[in-house]
């Protein structure tokens, strides 16, 4: 942490890495975090991280999530006065830090090195830092944050009135080689300016007027779509197609004018009282430099932007990239392609994977069954966090008079590792069979305490946690008595509770270190590949006689790498792995177990015989196909093809052919049947018109588009295809082009919104961009009870921050089946899903939470209530016709047992008893 | 399932106020099934009751218990021990419970806690609707399986009426014709000539119509 890699010498899988670690000036291992040395320093600062829109000290934390949750010293602004190191408690202050070089050997680099908002300040024209009511997307993210400068409260900054209109302005600093060089589109404005302006909304206390200033909108993202229209239909979010020239201030009243030429081309000027400027995505500054010290090549943006088909490699073997360095990109795509760069790293490193793990030994559990409850109470002062406005000595001295109570005692900081020794101590001599440590939050602490107790050899379920910090002395700081009488209320409820523990024991089950993965498209072959080479055996699923799925219709990509070439060396890497195992012309027909113990019942083709594999992960890889147009007179007229069907005749007949091209976006996407963006249509219309005009220069080529999606560094094609000629005509969904049938091809009608007139253009082809259809996979979603949207695409754990996870443990997803994605987009997910999957099969066995539902068969009414409320699908009605709950399945949340009418069903250490010895106590003495 | 509702707690409240020792009595059977007295909603009434005599500044006694069934001598046996602790009970079990407790406890006041409904299936968790009426003579087999008798507001034997307007009920819009299910019903099986069929009188001798009735079967008597 704070540190810069210097250099990186060697070579794939055995690098040394030079790191220059910079002095932080407080300890990050002694310091709690508890803040004091922040809330005694005399100097103040400007707050980078609220954009500099509020102070915090010279001894500051940058986030209250920061990693590791530790302050550090400002020494620019720093006066030395001396303060901290004399609050500090836990003497972590060092003044005398210094900075440090340090070199470790590794095997694999990964460069996660995130981006920077653009500076606008250069683009005059539209008042950043002149006008103190224009500020940038990445300010009002601050703004709209409860931790923000604002605290939240929708504000503008010149008078911290509420504005009732805001203006964004999108593509500040991309898609602008004009002025500020950005080519590129930054991929997640238009999805956070729409976010932007609903949680906006929803912060006002009356009308508020949204109106976002953009060229295309580009929600291309899984069900992003369906947000925008949410946005636009009923919050009455305006979208302006129109790109601002000039912002000028009301000099009188803040207030901002924009003036801007609408899509006929008059002049307009409207007045909002704050304007937001969407400020794309660019590299960190000193990206250039380390990427020369580490011998990684960048694109003209300075992004890694590496080969289209090897996602997250860099130009140099051994050293991986990740999130926005590699190109402009949104958190789910950031996470799986960190996921990719982990598999990768992965894959370098499988010989000496394990090695470096150290072993804990755990003693034999002490048998607590029969034994009277002697209960060990330890209280914390958290430095004076908790000492500071609770009387301590009071709270143990209190604790000491509670029944079964043994031993208490007070510590500085309970969760230090002084304090963890002395507790164990305390186990053995004075025989506890319960711990109660009345410090924090068990959110953050819990899972420390309860292996001090297990390195002792007691029952680490037999500790109880009172939150007496973040529950009380930090909001009761002003009442310090209501506070201590409140710390003793909690541990007498904590106390109370611990009586009522017993041991639970979590379940080990051995995993099957085997991959199923179903689909044998590229994403599939991709994660059975990646599996294979880190040594686990896969058996991979096609339904049809040939791998490669959708691939084998494909011909280039749009950076021109040839698709063939790269599907035939995958398919015979796969065919020839002696790891994989393919089945084609296979079925899936049953599915059992739960993670690590996966079995699935297979129809092997083409004789359809029965097999059943044992295996410990399943990776989904069903992929998706291309629509079938309904529309358009597609499949009536020879003239009608699809963006696939052009490419493949490009290829095999070329296109002297051909002097006029029509091309209409969006068929079977975006519209009621399928309301999502179909993602690759535009860059496949554009990758084929570029490969027109390269055929054949004085072709005509007309895209009809709504918005045209080329994000990321696909935006160059896009310009390219201009520059080469290709026209580009926008039209409205409610005002489609007509097609007819005639002697010559077809003749297609649309409205040109410059002219304002309709125009007929015969054309010797129409080709339809048609969108993504998700592979019907009803049946074995049903098999293998998976969730899907409604358009078929399976359902992630977590959209951000879960991309490949399913929500059933063991089970994920990549490519096509998750939504439409192009060649290295499913590529970086197999891969991302691959890793995912590796965590699970290189551990011999998992160990299930003991905080699981279970039955008492004999209250239960067969009601089927848990069957029907369980997000999980995990009780079912067994051949007793009672209620059956897998452990190794429950997610232990608890809701069945809540749910259940018959009250049969409890959440081992949620227990009814447990809960209510809490409530009976907080209660005693008042009922 | 014999479908029941809760009872608004006020009524309970009106009916047992005299008393000092309450038992809630809760059954687990079809009123756990419609969430309305199983053990959970035994704990919830007890709950709002302790609190309510508290808010009174009272001391009563309210206690829990749930049986396996109330409308079976055995398992009523079960509280015989207890049952001189409590000067009132209040039953959430369906009428049947509450009567056949009232039987058996003769000196003990024995209070409804839910309003018995009627037959009926769970079309979801929270929606139960009507289907039987247990008339005593199942005329199903020549109804497509839908019964006019519970479903048809008029419990018709040859319709539907001339209330029947786009497939609903003139009643409520929301109810479903039962005679329109009927001839749906018996189109897909293919045997709308079930339909032409006239239902000669139905006997209603079995129904309510011939005063409370009882279903005698000797073989299996002891």
């Amino acid at each position: 942490m704070c540190s810069e890699v210097k250099s990186v010498e060697g070579e794939s899988g055995n690098f040394e890495v030079s790191l220059v670690n910079h002095p932080r000036y407080i300890d990050p291992v002694k310091c709690t975090a508890c803040g004091e040395c922040a809330r005694h320093c005399p100097v103040t600062a400007v707050n980078q991280y609220n954009m500099k829109m509020d102070d915090r000290r010279a001894t500051y934390i940058e986030y209250a999530q920061a990693v590791p949750l530790a302050f550090a010293i400002d020494t620019d602004v720093c006066i030395g006065c001396g303060l901290c190191e004399n609050i500090c408690l836990a003497n972590a202050i060092q003044y005398d830090d210094k900075e440090r070089e340090t070199t470790i050997k590794v095997g694999s680099v990964v460069m996660s090195v995130g981006s920077r908002g653009f500076d606008p300040s250069g683009l005059d024209y539209l008042g950043y830092g002149k006008y103190p009511n224009v500020v940038t997307s990445e300010e009002f993210e601050r703004i709209l944050s409860a931790s923000g400068p604002y605290f939240g409260h929708l504000m503008r900054p010149l008078d911290r009135e509420e504005p009732k209109s805001i203006a964004w302005l999108q593509c500040v600093g991309s898609r602008d080689i004009n002025r500020c060089g950005n080519g590129y589109c930054s991929s997640v404005c238009c999805m956070y300016a729409v976010k932007e302006s609903m949680i906006a909304k929803e912060h006002a206390h009356g009308d508020l007027d949204c109106a976002i200033f953009n060229m295309d909108i580009r929600t291309f993202g899984k069900d992003y779509e369906k947000y925008y229209l949410r946005a636009r239909d009923k919050e009455q979010v305006r979208f302006v197609k129109a790109r601002v020239h000039t912002i000028t201030e009301i000099a009188e009243t803040g207030d901002l004018v924009l003036e801007y030429a609408d899509e006929t081309g008059v002049m307009k000027k409207e007045t909002f009282n704050m304007v937001v400027l969407s400020i794309g995505l660019q590299v960190q500054p000193n990206v250039a430099e380390l990427a020369k010290r580490l011998d990684v090549k960048l694109d003209k943006y300075n992004f890694v932007n590496n080969k289209s088909l090897a996602p997250a490699t860099t130009s140099r073997p051994g050293i991986y990239a990740c999130g926005v360095l590699q190109g402009p990109k949104d958190i789910p795509g950031s996470v799986t392609e960190a996921g990719a760069a982990a598999c990768l790293a992965g894959v370098d490193l499988v010989e000496s994977r394990g090695t470096e793990i150290s072993k804990v030994e755990i003693p034999e559990e002490i048998d607590v069954i029969g034994q009277d409850p002697r209960l060990g109470v330890f209280v914390c002062n958290c430095g004076i966090n908790i000492g500071g406005i609770v009387d301590v000595p009071a709270v143990k001295d209190y604790a000491a008079t509670l029944p079964y109570v043994v031993y208490t005692d007070e510590n500085l900081f309970t969760c230090s590792q002084d304090t963890q020794d002395k507790i164990k101590e305390k186990i053995i001599e004075h025989k506890l069979n319960r711990v109660i440590v009345a410090s924090c939050s068990p959110k953050t602490h819990a899972q420390m305490f309860m292996e001090t107790l297990e390195a002792c050899g007691l029952n680490k379920y037999l500790f109880e946690m009172a939150n007496i910090r973040n529950q009380n002395s930090w909001i009761h700081s002003k009442d310090p008595e209501a506070a201590t009488k409140k710390a003793k209320d909690l541990v007498r409820m904590a106390v109370s509770r611990a009586v009522t523990l017993h041991p639970l024991h979590e379940k080990k089950i051995p995993v099957v270190s085997k991959a199923l993965v179903i689909g044998g498209g590229v994403a599939g072959m991709n994660a059975a590949l990646s599996l294979a080479d880190q040594g686990f055996p896969v058996v991979l699923v096609e339904k049809n006689e040939k791998l490669g799925g959708m691939a084998n219709r494909l011909t280039v990509t749009i950076e021109g790498e040839d698709v063939k070439t790269y599907l035939d060396g995958l398919i015979q890497r796969v065919t020839s792995h002696p790891q994989i195992q393919v089945l084609n012309q296979s079925l899936i027909v049953g599915f059992s177990g739960f993670q690590g113990n996966f079995t699935t019942e297979v129809l092997v083709g083409p004789g359809m015989y029965e097999r059943k594999i044992n295996h410990g992960v399943v990776i989904l890889a069903t992929g998706a196909t291309e629509y079938r147009p309904k529309e358009f007179l597609y499949e009536e007229s020879k003239n009608v093809v699809t963006q696939l069907e052009l490419a493949k005749r490009l290829q095999e007949k070329g296109a002297l052919d051909l002097n006029r091209v029509v091309m209409i976006q969006c068929v079977g996407s975006r519209n009621e049947e399928n309301p999502n963006c179909s993602r690759i249509c535009c860059q496949s219309a554009i990758k084929n018109a570029i490969h027109i005009k390269k055929l054949q220069p004085d072709a005509q080529i007309f895209i009809l588009y709504r918005d045209i999606r080329t994000y990321g560094s696909l935006e160059d094609y896009y310009t390219e295809a201009r520059k080469l000629g290709v026209i580009f005509v926008r039209y409205e969904s409610e005002d489609p082009p007509g097609v007819e049938s005639s002697e010559e091809g077809v003749i297609v009608t649309f409205k040109d919104h410059i002219l304002d007139r309709s125009l007929r253009v015969s054309a010797d082809l129409l080709v339809l961009s048609a969108g993504m259809v998700a592979e019907d996979t009803e049946e074995l979603a049903s098999i293998v009870k998976l969730a899907r949207n409604s358009e078929g695409y399976f359902m992630e754990a977590h959209v951000k921050l879960r991309p490949v996870d399913m929500a059933t443990e063991g089970v994920f997803v990549c490519g096509t089946a998750h939504s439409p994605s192009l060649l290295g987009e499913s590529i970086s997910q197999a891969l991302a899903a691959a890793s995912r999957a590796t965590t699970f099969l290189c551990r011999p066995f998992l160990t299930l939470s003991a905080v699981t539902a279970r039955v008492d068969t004999d209250l239960c009414a067969s009601c089927l209530i848990c069957v029907r409320s369980c997000p999980y699908s995990v009780p079912k009605i067994n051949e007793e016709g009672l209620s059956e709950i897998d452990i190794a399945l429950c997610h232990g949340c608890g809701v069945c047992a809540a749910e259940c009418p018959a009250k049969a069903i409890e959440l081992n250490w949620y227990e009814d008893v447990q809960i209510m010895s809490k409530v009976d106590a907080l209660l005693e003495g008042v009922m | 399932m014999i479908v029941a509702d809760k009872k608004p707690i006020e009524e309970i409240i009106e009916e047992i106020k005299g008393h000092e020792k309450i038992l809630i009595l809760g059954c687990n059977e079809c009123v756990t099934v419609c969430e309305a007295g199983g053990k959970k909603e035994v704990g919830i009434l007890a709950s709002a009751l302790r609190m309510y005599f508290l808010n009174q500044g009272r001391e009563v006694k309210i206690d829990e218990e749930t049986l396996e069934r109330q409308c079976d001598h055995e398992y009523l046996e079960e509280i015989r021990d207890v049952m001189d602790q409590y000067d009132a009970v209040v039953s959430l079990a369906c009428g049947v419970g509450v009567q056949f407790m009232a039987e058996k406890y003769h000196t003990t006041p024995i209070y409804p806690g839910v309003n018995t409904c009627f037959l009926g299936a769970t079309e979801k968790r929270g929606l139960w609707t009507e289907r039987c009426q247990a008339c005593g003579q199942c005329i199903l087999a020549r109804t497509g399986g839908i019964c006019p008798v519970s479903r048809c507001a008029k419990r018709i034997l040859n319709g539907p009426c001339g209330g029947s307007d786009h497939g609903k009920c003139e009643i409520n819009k929301e109810i479903d014709c039962a005679w329109q299910l009927i001839i749906d019903r018996l189109k897909a099986l293919n045997s709308l000539d079930d339909y032409e069929q006239l239902s000669p009188l139905k006997d209603w001798s079995t129904d309510r119509a011939g005063g409370p009735r009882k279903v005698v079967r000797e073989d299996v008597q002891e």
